[in-house]
């Protein structure tokens, strides 16, 4: 029986170099062996009152994610992997951390952990220390000589808090005096003393002692009354989060606040301009862009399409959800795989030392050098410029990038006094 | 302390004794009758709130239809829990708290599911607000609540006081095998109870959901004052709940504006200390229930 259907030796030849060339086009750029997969785990509060700054970073992962698979994975030695994020939710308590950690490395045999950090990563210290693995946390003030497997290389909180009051006395000098607020715990208190530093370097007075509140307030008006007693020119919120500084916020434009606010985060902060006003939020200044920001296009971020990356953010989440974490993981999976192909392996101790090579790294916003032993007794934050932002008609814009070793240069006595007097030096927390 | 910031204080002091005493009483009156301390009931008040989330801020129903609406709903919640979860555990009073416990996580993951984690953002229905002594601020937002909890506490208190259905409750509340002995209905008046603490707290997680924007876990706190309100008041006081509501309000206000919120959480500790120490019964409670 004769086939309809002949093939000639030529087109054969053709077709096939027509197929292959077309496989070549969309296939990823190494070709995975046997699909092999590393996996991350992510340990941070995904439901609560702090789960702000832990489920958008997870969002933010999943898109980072997807972009390097499709990319053709990480390259380490000679393969590739694809990358998985394995989340545990640790409802920011330190016991459900230390859970989480044990799962995350005994059970999902992750090679690499993120975490928020903050009050849970007591929690989780041991662990990393005995298992030796490798965790990262977007707090700094965890750091200690105790824990040398532990690094900040994205945020620097609460030390880039400097860069916006820095700002704030270069740009309006006419501001004298402001009063400081925050939650009583763990973030709250090394950023009340950054705050502090950095009001006593820019010559700005600060009124009163600052007012810790407790983290179960759930009515703002007498804080906020108290505070504006006070006739303050500046309102700082410190480091409170979202859950915090949109009460407050409403409360000072409700009770007639005129001044300048300034704030570490201003989460969600659409909602506090459909809350109070476009006018009433005009210059208020906090730490964290938009990254459809153009200033983010500048020549010295190091962030992989800052633009595309929010515009799929927001595809994905919608426009209100970007945080100040949507972008952190993401940042530090990409120092991470950096760090991991560089060293030819996923083990953590060697990545480590890869990412700590010649002392500097690729932080998001620019060139900076592995730094912290004065005040954290360890050189684990990834420390450079950081951008200072303000809302301009109703929209988050970069003012500038700071330098924050500068600042450090000129005034880490004021920073260590400061720490010191809130027990927050290395050496003294518990 | 300056006279604008002294009345300022006070204007403060009684919006918190306004949402405090709508569901303190609501929680006083649902152990009165009903022999439960229904933990459940810091949910009811963000039952509420989400109701108003789900009406006025993703809908666009006004604002007071959906007060209204989160009042019946919170109500007719209340009615089931009676039904499903008190009834049958009726002569357990340490079962009914345990299931009030369970169902007040079922209400949190419900939230979670149908709204997510992070709080809402509801837009408030006015920006107007009283400006006394140049600088006294009262908004209307707040007014509402304080407006609300006036009418409905005095409607409740003349409810109680001089209908057939108030004295039933009042009588359940003090002596229920005397009240059943005399034709009463365990059931109808269990069912009020519920309808009416729950609708309480429903209309305070409404009101003020604009002021505190929700979350699935805001009751907790709520739930936990409520609780120092009517030990201090003396459980199964409708009155003492009231006026240790507006004690405690002005207290914790005017201790958190002076010096800090944390110094106000352990004077309202202390005060229910103190009182429990010299009165056991609390205030305005009987040696039993009443």
């Amino acid at each position: 029986m004769t086939s309809k259907f002949t093939i000639s030796r030529r087109d054969f030849l053709a077709t096939t170099a027509a197929v292959t060339a077309m496989a070549g086009v969309s296939m990823p750029k190494f070709a995975f062996g046997a699909d092999k997969v590393v996996k991350i785990g992510f340990l941070a509060p995904l439901t609560g009152e702090v789960s702000a700054w832990g489920k958008p970073g997870l969002d933010g992962c999943k898109i980072w994610a997807d972009w390097v698979n499709a990319d053709g994975g990480v390259k380490i030695g000679d393969e590739a992997y694809k990358v998985e994020f394995v989340a545990y939710d640790d409802e920011y308590d330190p016991s459900k951390a230390r859970t989480g950690a044990v799962k995350l490395i005994k059970e999902d045999d992750v090679k690499f952990v993120m975490m928020l950090g903050g009050d849970p990563w007591p929690g989780a210290a041991p662990i990393a220390d005995k298992e030796e693995m490798l965790f990262s946390t977007l707090l700094p003030s965890d750091l200690s000589p105790e824990t040398e497997l532990l690094v900040a290389p994205c945020e620097v909180h609460p030390i880039y808090n400097v860069t916006g009051v820095e700002w704030l006395a270069e740009n309006k000098p006419e501001l004298k005096t402001a009063v400081v607020c925050a939650q009583d715990d763990s973030l709250g208190k090394p950023s009340v003393a950054t705050y502090l530093a950095a009001f006593e370097a820019a010559g700005i007075e600060v009124l009163d002692e600052p007012i810790f509140f407790d983290p179960a307030t759930t009515d703002f008006a007498p804080l906020m009354s108290k505070m504006l007693a006070l006739k303050p020119d500046i309102i700082c919120l410190d480091t409170c989060y979202a859950d915090y500084v949109h009460p407050l916020v409403e409360q000072a434009f409700q009770q007639g606040f005129k001044g300048q606010m300034i704030s570490c985060t201003a989460d969600f902060y659409e909602k506090l301009v459909e809350k109070t006003s476009k006018e009433f939020m005009e210059g208020f200044i906090f730490q964290f862009p938009d990254f459809d920001d153009p200033a983010m296009n500048a020549e010295h971020v190091n962030f992989n399409k800052p633009n595309d990356f929010y515009n799929e953010y927001v595809k994905r989440y919608g426009k209100g959800e970007w945080s100040a974490v949507s972008w952190e993981y993401a940042s530090i999976m990409d120092l991470w795989a950096d760090a991991a192909g560089r060293a030819g392996t996923t083990e953590p101790v060697k990545v480590l030392e890869a990412m700590k090579v010649g002392g500097t790294g690729r932080q998001a916003f620019g060139e900076a050098k592995w730094w912290g032993k004065e005040l954290f007794g360890i050189d684990n934050a990834l420390v450079g410029e950081w951008p200072v932002v303000a809302i301009k008609d109703g929209k988050a814009k970069i003012q500038d990038f700071k330098s924050i070793p500068a600042w450090w240069d000129k005034h880490s006595d004021l920073m260590i006094k400061h720490m010191k007097a809130l027990n927050q030096m290395y050496y003294q927390r518990g | 302390m300056t006279a604008e910031l002294f009345f300022q204080t006070v204007v403060n002091a009684t919006y918190a004794a306004s949402y405090m005493a709508l569901i303190a009483v609501g929680f006083v009156l649902i152990f009165g009758v009903m022999g439960v301390v229904n933990f459940a009931h810091g949910e009811l008040y963000m039952a509420g709130a989400y109701t108003v989330v789900a009406l006025y801020a993703d809908q666009g129903f006004p604002f007071f239809l959906s007060v209204a609406a989160g009042l019946a709903f919170v109500g007719v919640l209340g009615l089931l829990m009676e039904l499903a979860l008190f009834r049958p555990l009726r002569d357990n009073p340490l079962g009914g708290l345990i299931a009030s416990i369970g169902f007040l996580l079922i209400l949190q993951t419900i939230a979670v599911l149908g709204f997510g984690v992070r709080m809402k953002n509801v837009p408030p229905s006015t920006q107007d607000k009283l400006v006394f002594m140049d600088g006294v601020v009262l908004t209307y937002q707040r007014l509402y609540v304080i407006v609300a909890a006036v009418a409905l506490l005095s409607a409740l208190w003349i409810f109680l006081r001089k209908s057939k259905f108030g004295w039933a409750l009042r009588a359940c509340a003090q002596d229920r095998e005397a009240a059943v002995l005399q034709g009463m209905s365990i059931n109808n008046t269990a069912r009020l109870a519920m309808f009416i603490g729950a609708a309480l707290a429903g209309v305070a997680g409404a009101l003020t959901a604009p002021l505190v924007s929700p979350t699935p876990y805001m009751g907790h706190p709520v739930v936990v004052s409520a609780f120092i309100i009517i030990i201090v008041g003396g459980l199964g006081s409708l009155e003492g709940a009231v006026l240790v509501s507006i004690l405690y309000a002005f207290v914790h206000t005017f201790v958190t504006t002076l010096y800090d919120g944390t110094l106000a959480n352990i004077v309202g500790l202390l005060l229910m200390l103190g009182v429990l120490i010299v009165r056991p019964t609390g205030l305005f409670g009987a040696k039993e229930r009443a």
